[in-house]
């Protein structure tokens, strides 16, 4: 009876499959080559810590390295599943994700002040990572489905500022400011990409604005983190310490870098330097060079997404890539901009090098579903 | 049928096929976002990486090294032979970690009882320095010795405890506590040397100190690479005096006893420098200070009361204004006490040098031809008819010296003498001569702090109206020079004219001892020719055997020189009016024929107390004297006896008992000894001097020709007061010898102040009293 229900889904699964293309080689490649030179830097970067802190100093690298066999067959695996699952559980998705963000404000474990984490059995998760997906999907699922009435306000913009909105306000409970401002650009940026009328964005801009300069001004330490961003060698042991430490490392690196492996800001000085910070490590041993290369990775990685989407056969799938490549990027950008002090001081990872197995899963889980849907577009097709 | 339905689905999704107006704005998003998010990223990249590279590259290398360093050794100062007057030598502080003592849970109390107990400072302001535990360095104890940092060691081990910590620290030892202390100066607790030479020459004292640059890892932890650079340490180059250590003792020595016997007030200095190359051998300032512990305060009386300002502090409650107030009087006034005793007078501090100026004026006036030898002037005790001058000009002598030549204007340095040679050479031209004998400018001595006196400006001295000013100059008033001005320039009076530019240190060595750099006589310029030099050594020769100086004189040498008696022009006490505090003083020149070396000494303010005549030719030409009379030899300067002198020089007693009267008179004659006998025996049995004691000559020895000789003991008369004459009666009488000393003027000015053995003691027959006499008559 089992073997026969598992038999029919497996023809059915083939079925769907049927008629559809490779999977994109030039994106699979990159995000492969960002996955191992995610590892090997973060194996550089987190060693000192990881033999002060447990006296093993493959630590890190092992159980993120797991994560990475994990996430490749995870990506494989989502790469064979019928597109149409996406859209289907997109609602579902965020739907569970809420649930999650109101669950870690009761059982999430308290870090600096903020929830964001929510422990299960043997592993722990930012239920915000999730969200984030979620909200893609769900955006191109509607955007897809409203098509010309996305022109007005009630369908192409309440809806999404409605579930923003509730997004917002329960990731302000944990606080976790990186992640709304993740959320909200690229979500206005599907919104903007699904047709949104522009006069809307004005409205929405100045809202966005304000709601988040109170965001701020109830932050206590906003103000001096601004300080330490604009000057952070007048406090050099407190606030300006990670800023100061991460450009340590980067002005270090200079144009060739150290050299895999010297570090030297890596032997706990730099806070988080296999976490947040890693990229700083980066500048410091690969040198400006090492590190433009990689973030020409990040931004091949952008064009190519961008050019699948263009491809895409439908709306759901060119807005679902291009939401998905569009938040990584800005992920990074954030990420990357703190670390060289381009912008204030905030919490956010970079995808594929930050330390954090779910994290890694979940974007590996991410890239799975654009090249899924990249079988699906005109260049890839037989 | 389930073809039909997959057809239906892709018919359904074909429907949603992306619009025009998606593809146009993804890529807007996709250019968009290529320019706004990586450009910047690229651009700060490149600001951090390159453009400040070498910036954050710096940072980090100092973020990421520790360096120890490794302490140079100062270097040693010398006098000129090479004895130590300032060597340094390893020593420890001892710090606390309070965060380390903290976070370890050390038993402070146990800390803070045990160090106070080795160290010797209070177990409760240890415990005190201990509070803020996030500090991680608070000094207990600077610079102790090996002794003591065993003991904390010891003490470390013992109780196997953390958060004490030792470092390496260098300290200074001044031998000889206080002797040339403001010329040496001092270092302070960062070694860095302080005031005198140890400030002048601290860049070469101090060495270079060397460091050791190791990587390390936050919070110790390892890092795979390492590297260590090591700067080896250069120790101080060494400074060499030309001081002499001994003729230093002599003066310092000989000014205290000035001090002491004239109750001098407000102390004394004094300066021995070759007056041919310029080289000091001793320079010294009284109240001085030990450079060991150069922050006491010595004087007495200011340090009991600077004691007892402080008990007054403490009765106050803390905090109120009272006890502020009393706090930081006390404060200034520590201040103020150490700034005066580390102050080198003979460098820093003009003074209106007085009589001793007057040969600065006479060998200007010689020089140029205004007067001569031969010119003569007429004193009658004061005078109406200065140009310009309101009041009367009155002389010290108020009888006045009556008609004087040159030579006896400057014996009895007449006031009244001395306006008319400045009239007579001119206000311009005198201007003209003090500024060539270097008054208005400083020596360029290397020692710190030099002023350069104060003066009148050439108008105010060549003033056509007006003589008042010329004539006060021309006897050394109303202006101030340094004493090392005057020594320079009494110098060039006797040396042949030759300006100098006086020198302290006459070699730097290097940390093995190889000279780097050599100071030489200088020469400025040649101010009074050698003929005026020669007339004028004649007549400071004079001064001590015929003026105002004869207290001065010393037995077997040659000594010329000049007494000064100055009023301070410009102190007032507290009440605003002038006080009338005197500054006397005394510069000599030995041997006078041919030159070798100048003696300046001044004591300050002689307590009227003491009933002595307050003149530098009573109370600074002895002192003069005496510094003379122990360092000549020493230097090397050999006596020659002439006349009067040889006949009273020191002789050695010969064995005279078994001679016969004859052989015995004929002994005691080749000796300079008389004899007289006691007994009538044929042989001599006994004697008094005993043989090989030293006598003057001229004494008379006792032969026993069989006679018992007198052993009893003899009382020693006071003969304080008494004139020369009725002295010797005196003395001789009494059983015992003379011996002379200062002035030997049989005049009714010169009488006995001072014997070696009080009166009313009892001595045995034939002990030497040594008896000073002064002349009373040196009323300047």
């Amino acid at each position: 009876m089992a073997e026969h229900t598992t038999a029919v889904a497996r023809r059915r699964i083939k079925e769907l499959n049927v008629g559809r293309g490779i999977i994109d080689l030039p994106f699979l490649i990159l995000t492969l080559l960002l996955v191992f030179i995610g590892l090997v830097m973060l194996f550089s970067a987190s060693y000192a810590r990881a033999y002060s802190e447990t006296g093993n100093v493959a630590y890190y690298f092992v159980r993120q390295a797991g994560f990475a066999a994990v996430g490749i067959v995870a990506m494989l695996a989502v790469t064979r599943v019928p597109y149409q699952w996406f859209r289907k559980w997109s609602l579902p998705l965020l739907a569970v994700s809420i649930v999650l963000l109101m669950a870690v404000l009761v059982a999430g474990s308290e870090d600096n002040g903020a929830k964001r984490w929510i422990f299960i059995g043997f592993i722990s998760f930012q239920p915000s990572e999730i969200t984030k997906l979620a909200l893609v999907l769900t955006f191109a699922g509607l955007i897809s489905g409203y098509g010309e009435r996305m022109k007005t306000f009630q369908y192409g913009v309440l809806p999404f500022s409605v579930i923003m909105g509730i997004i917002f306000i329960l990731l302000k409970m944990e606080p976790h400011l990186s992640c709304i401002v993740i959320i909200a650009v690229s979500g206005a940026g599907m919104m903007f990409m699904g047709g949104t009328k522009l006069r809307y964005f004005v409205v929405l801009g100045i809202i966005g604005a304000l709601g988040f300069f109170w965001y701020i001004s109830t932050q206590g330490y906003a103000g001096s983190r601004i300080d330490s961003w604009l000057h952070p060698e007048l406090d050099p042991t407190d606030s300006g310490y990670q800023v100061l430490q991460s450009l340590y490392a980067i002005g270090s690196g200079g144009l060739g870098g150290l050299g895999l492996g010297r570090s030297r800001q890596k032997y706990l000085y730099l806070p988080e330097e296999h976490n947040d910070y890693i990229f700083s490590i980066v500048c410091e041993e690969l040198g400006f060079v090492g590190a433009s290369l990689i973030i020409l990775l990040f931004l091949l990685l952008f064009v190519r997404g961008f050019w699948l989407a263009l491809h895409a056969k439908d709306k759901f799938s060119a807005l679902s890539i291009a939401g998905i490549v569009l938040q990584m990027t800005i992920q990074v950008f954030f990420n990357i901009g703190v670390v060289s002090n381009l912008l204030p001081s905030t919490g956010i990872s970079l995808p594929f090098f930050s330390y954090g197995g779910t994290a890694l899963l979940l974007h590996l889980f991410e890239m799975g579903i654009i090249l899924n849907l990249s079988r699906d577009c005109t260049n890839n097709r037989a | 049928m389930g073809k039909d339905r997959l057809f239906r689905k892709e018919s359904a999704h074909k429907k949603q096929k992306t619009s025009r107006t998606i593809n146009i704005r993804m890529i807007v998003v996709l250019l968009l976002g290529t320019v706004v998010l990586f450009v910047p990223l690229y651009l700060m990249l490149y600001y951090d990486m390159i453009t400040e590279h070498d910036r954050y590259e710096g940072e980090a290398t100092e973020n990421q090294t520790r360096s120890t360093s490794v302490s140079a050794s100062r270097g040693t100062i010398y006098d000129r032979n090479m004895n130590i007057l300032a060597i340094s030598s390893t020593a420890e502080n001892v710090f606390l970690d309070p965060n380390e003592i903290a976070t370890k849970n050390q038993n402070l109390g146990v800390i803070a009882s045990g160090l106070a107990d080795i160290l010797d400072v209070d177990a409760d302001w240890i415990r005190k320095q201990a509070e803020d535990t996030t500090m991680r360095y608070k000094v207990i104890a600077r610079k102790i010795d090996s002794d003591h940092s065993e003991q904390v060691r010891a003490f470390i081990n013992e109780n196997d405890l953390s958060g004490i910590h030792l470092e390496p620290d260098s300290k200074r030892y001044y031998p000889n506590t206080s002797l040339a202390s403001q010329v040496l100066g001092f270092v302070n607790t960062d070694n860095t040397g302080t005031e005198g030479i140890e400030a002048k020459y601290d860049s070469y004292l101090e060495g270079t100190a060397g460091k050791i640059i190791t990587t390390k890892g936050n919070n110790g932890a390892e890092m795979l690479y390492q590297y260590e650079k090591y700067y080896e340490a250069s120790d101080g180059d060494s400074i060499v005096l030309t001081l002499d250590s001994t003729a230093q003792y002599y003066l310092e020595k000989n000014m205290q006893a000035a001090i002491d016997q004239y109750d001098v007030q407000n102390g004394a200095f004094g300066i021995l420098m070759d007056v041919n190359s310029g080289e000091v051998l001793a320079m010294a300032t009284l109240g001085g200070f030990d450079p060991n512990t150069y922050l006491s305060i010595y004087d007495e009386p200011t340090d009991q009361a600077l004691e007892q300002l402080y008990a007054t502090a403490m009765s106050y409650p803390k905090g109120s204004e009272a006890y502020q107030s009393a706090i930081d009087e006390y404060n200034s006034g520590v201040a103020a006490a150490r700034l005066s005793q580390w102050r080198n007078r003979c460098v820093s501090d003009g003074y209106e040098p007085g009589s001793t100026f007057k040969l600065i004026t006479l060998a200007s006036a010689l020089e140029e031809g205004a007067i001569t030898l031969d010119s003569t002037f007429y004193c009658g005790g004061a005078t109406n008819d200065i140009k310009g001058r309101t009041e009367p000009l009155n002389c010290w002598k108020p009888a006045g010296h009556g008609t004087e030549t040159t030579a006896q204007a400057l014996q009895n340095s007449c006031n009244i003498a001395f306006a008319r040679i400045g009239i007579a050479l001119g206000g311009d031209k005198l201007y003209d001569y003090i500024d060539a004998f270097g008054l208005m400018e400083k020596t360029g001595i290397d020692l710190p702090g030099e002023s350069s006196g104060l003066f009148f400006s050439r108008g105010v001295l060549a003033d056509q109206k007006s003589d008042a000013s010329l004539c006060s100059v021309s006897f050394g008033q109303t202006f101030k020079i340094t004493p090392v001005q005057l020594v320079r320039a009494v110098s060039a009076v006797v040396n042949g004219g030759y300006l100098l530019e006086p020198y302290a240190v006459s070699e730097i060595l290097d940390e093995n001892g190889s000279p780097i750099q050599k100071n030489e006589r200088t020469v400025l310029r040649q101010v009074i020719s050698e003929d005026t030099s020669k007339t004028m050594r004649t007549l400071m020769e004079s001064v001590v055997t015929e003026g105002t100086a004869k207290n001065a004189r010393v037995a077997g040498y040659r000594i010329g020189g000049k007494t000064g008696t100055s009023e301070k022009i410009d102190e007032y006490d507290e009440n605003g009016v002038l006080v009338e505090d005197k500054i006397v003083s005394f510069i000599g020149v030995a041997p006078i024929d041919a030159p070798k070396y100048v003696c300046l000494v001044a004591l300050d303010t002689p307590s009227t107390a003491t009933g002595i005549y307050i003149s530098g030719g009573v109370m600074a030409a002895p002192t003069v004297r005496d510094v003379m009379a122990d360092v000549l030899p020493y230097l090397g300067v050999d006596p020659e006896y002439s006349g009067e002198d040889a006949a009273l020089v020191d002789v050695t007693v010969p064995y005279l008992i078994g001679m016969t009267e004859a052989e015995a008179a004929d002994a005691l004659k080749q000796v300079n000894l008389q004899y007289r006998v006691v007994g009538d025996g044929e042989t001599v049995t006994d004697q008094i001097a005993a043989s090989g004691s030293q006598i003057p000559g001229e004494s008379t020895v006792v032969l026993y020709m069989g006679g018992e000789k007198q052993t009893d003991l003899v009382t020693v008369p006071n003969i304080m007061g008494m004139s020369i004459e009725n002295a010797n009666r005196a003395i001789t009488n009494a059983g015992l010898y003379i011996k002379l000393k200062g002035a030997t003027d049989a005049s009714s000015t010169v009488v006995a102040t001072d014997q070696s053995t009080q009166g009313g003691l009892q001595v045995a027959r034939g002990t030497v009293i040594t008896v000073e006499f002064t002349d009373y008559s040196a009323q300047d």
